[in-house]
């Protein structure tokens, strides 16, 4: 690792800045970095009081900006994504992904469906935000290798032609799109508020990992996962949580984070807009309790979803790492 | 016992051991459904799936299916199997109470906790689980499962002590439930490996076990033992079966 470190940073500097905060570490260093941001505030001189604004991280921007200018943020990233994720999140989010995509099970095995499985298509799940694929990669080798399924495919859809480009290049060697007979991804280019590509109920899963914080409106982007999933079919979000509900941990965190600091600290002030905006956008994200009581508004059943006295859920997601980031999932109900 | 007992237990048990009565009977309180529509629908066909299928997500499939569900709608059960055993545990202490009636007032206590275990444990067998059922205790005594399986347990045995009439409140009611707990459970271990007709070996199982407690006072130990010994000797017969647990 030592040694890796100094050649990634020359590496880092070498190519634009933007995007290297990677959220995926940023326990390691957003807090202490919120500090200073917030004695300094961005000037927001593209507000005027009439106009419907929402959150840029802290920032408060109109509407119809904010998602040009997260583009702008994944934009610069693009290239450099899966790299600098790995660099700094010191592979932990790859854990993250494999259990998330691990719980999900996707795929049919071919027992299930012992009558005729020839006739059995396959899924078709839908990776929101799927940036690069690394998501949707995971899912197919799940359903390939472990449920000896292959024709489950997948959609990869992000906002950002970039990201798809480069998820593009990624699969031009993998074995689910090389052959033209059995393409088992393809890309779409929507906002995620915005499926209207998509017929409803036609979708067997539904992935958004470590996307939807980055959504203006989080509600309808849920209410389009209702729409385009199939009865029975899964919502699942694998995401940050705003903080760690235990002390201690948040301690250790910050512990670790100083040490990470003068190296990402570099990059940092090359961009600190897109910095700052990718650490706050974790901040302002809804609590579990309050995130699963927005997916049972949209129509979904949490799974082990059970209510406090105050009729708040006090479960129905999983915690990874003690609560750094967690699994959400919906089923959308069948109607008798 | 009490409280050498609950001090030998392990943490994450002793809370189990001491929780106060009111939780369980299904009579006194109007508890809302445990499971919601959807979830019933599915694990009930589930259920019908296990003889042939065992205690997996095999059968959490195909009771989807069959319920209007897909394959990936398992996910509403984060345990995946476990959920379908808990499922099982949950509507036969519910449904105890509709399977048998006691007309005759002058049946002893004691009698009516024998026909009460011997109803629950037939229930297994009306299932068609009993065959499954050793699937179904290496499940529960998987570390993350053991404390919602102690929790049936005695549960369970709080019920049956409540509808054979057992009104106790004094500290005595700790001791017996332990008990009945133990005895039931090791009981129905039995009843797994029973080759006899129509289970009359576990019927005079039951009966030494009984006898037992009225001679020694105690089998609570066994509660433990079950869980400790009885659990992993069951996880590695499975295993060696070649069960993915
Ligand atoms: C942090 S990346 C996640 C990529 C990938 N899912 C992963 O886990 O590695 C966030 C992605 O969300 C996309 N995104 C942001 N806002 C979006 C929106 N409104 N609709 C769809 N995608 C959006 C960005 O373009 C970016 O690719
Ligand atoms: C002998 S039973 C009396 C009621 C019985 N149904 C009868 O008429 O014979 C005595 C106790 O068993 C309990 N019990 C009887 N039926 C029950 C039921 N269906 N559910 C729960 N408890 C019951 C009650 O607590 C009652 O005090």
């Amino acid at each position: 690792m030592a040694s890796l470190l100094p050649r990634a940073t020359k590496r880092l500097r070498l190519s634009p800045p933007s995007g290297f905060v990677c959220h995926d570490c940023r326990r390691a260093f957003g807090s202490s970095v919120c500090q200073s941001q917030q004695q300094q505030p961005a000037p927001s001189q593209h507000v005027s009081q009439s106009e419907k604004t929402t959150h840029f991280g802290f920032e408060t921007v109109a509407e119809e900006l904010k998602a040009s200018r997260v583009r702008t943020v994944f934009s610069s990233v693009a290239a450099n994504y899966d790299t600098m994720n790995d660099l700094m999140s010191l592979g932990i989010h790859r854990l993250w992904k494999d259990h998330f995509v691990r719980s999900l099970n996707p795929g049919i095995r071919p027992a299930s469906t012992a009558s005729s499985p020839q006739a059995t298509p396959g899924q078709t799940i839908l990776d929101i935000a799927g940036g690069t694929g690394d998501i949707a990669l995971r899912l197919l080798d799940h359903a390939t290798t472990i449920n000896h399924d292959p024709r489950t495919n997948v959609i990869i859809s992000d906002i950002n032609p970039e990201m798809l480009a480069e998820g593009r290049k990624r699969f031009a060697t993998s074995p689910y799109y090389s052959t033209s007979t059995n393409r088992r991804v393809s890309f779409l280019e929507a906002n995620a508020e915005d499926l209207s590509a998509i017929v409803s109920n036609s979708i067997d899963l539904y992935t958004v990992a470590f996307g939807i914080r980055n959504f203006t409106h989080k509600q309808v982007a849920l209410q389009e996962a209702f729409r385009v999933l199939k009865p029975g079919g899964v919502f699942a979000c694998l995401e940050f949580t705003p903080r760690l509900s235990n002390p201690l941990m948040n301690g250790i965190y910050k512990r670790w984070s100083f040490g990470a600091i003068p190296l990402i600290g570099q990059v940092v002030a090359a961009d600190r807009e897109s910095y700052q905006y990718l650490v706050e956008s974790i901040e302002r994200f809804p609590s579990q309790s309050e995130f699963a009581g927005m997916i049972e508004e949209a129509g979904f059943m949490v799974p082990g979803g059970e209510r406090g006295v105050e009729g708040e859920l006090e479960s129905g997601w999983e915690d990874l790492s003690l609560g750094i980031a967690a699994i959400h999932k919906g089923v959308k109900p069948v109607s008798r | 016992m009490a409280l050498r007992t609950i001090l030998r237990a392990p943490a994450a048990v002793r809370p189990l051991l001491i929780q106060p009565r009111a939780l369980y009977h299904s009579y006194e309180h109007n508890e809302p459904p445990p499971y919601r529509d959807a979830e019933s629908a599915i694990l009930s066909s589930a259920l019908a799936h296990v003889p042939l299928h065992g205690f997996t997500e095999e059968a959490l499939s195909l009771g989807a299916k069959e319920a209007g569900y897909l394959d990936i709608s398992s996910n509403l059960f984060p345990k995946g199997a476990f959920d379908l055993v808990t499922y099982h545990l949950v509507t036969q202490r519910l449904g105890l109470k509709d399977r048998i009636q006691f007309h005759d007032e002058k049946i002893g206590v004691g009698r009516k906790v024998r026909s009460l275990v011997l109803e629950r444990l037939r229930a297994n067998v009306d299932a068609g689980v009993v065959g499954r059922w050793q699937e179904a205790l290496a499940l529960m005594s998987l570390g993350e499962n053991i404390p919602r399986s102690l929790k049936e347990l005695s549960g369970l045995s709080d019920e049956i002590w409540f509808l054979a009439g057992d009104m106790s409140v004094d500290t005595s009611w700790y001791t017996k439930r332990a008990t009945l707990a133990g005895i039931y459970a090791a009981t129905e271990i039995y009843q797994t490996t029973d080759q006899s007709t129509e289970f009359r070996d576990t019927e005079q199982f039951l009966d030494r076990r009984l006898e037992e407690s009225r001679v020694a006072g105690s089998a609570v130990g066994n509660t433990l033992e079950w869980i400790g010994f009885q659990g992993g000797a069951m996880v590695n017969l499975m295993r060696s079966k070649g069960a993915r647990i």
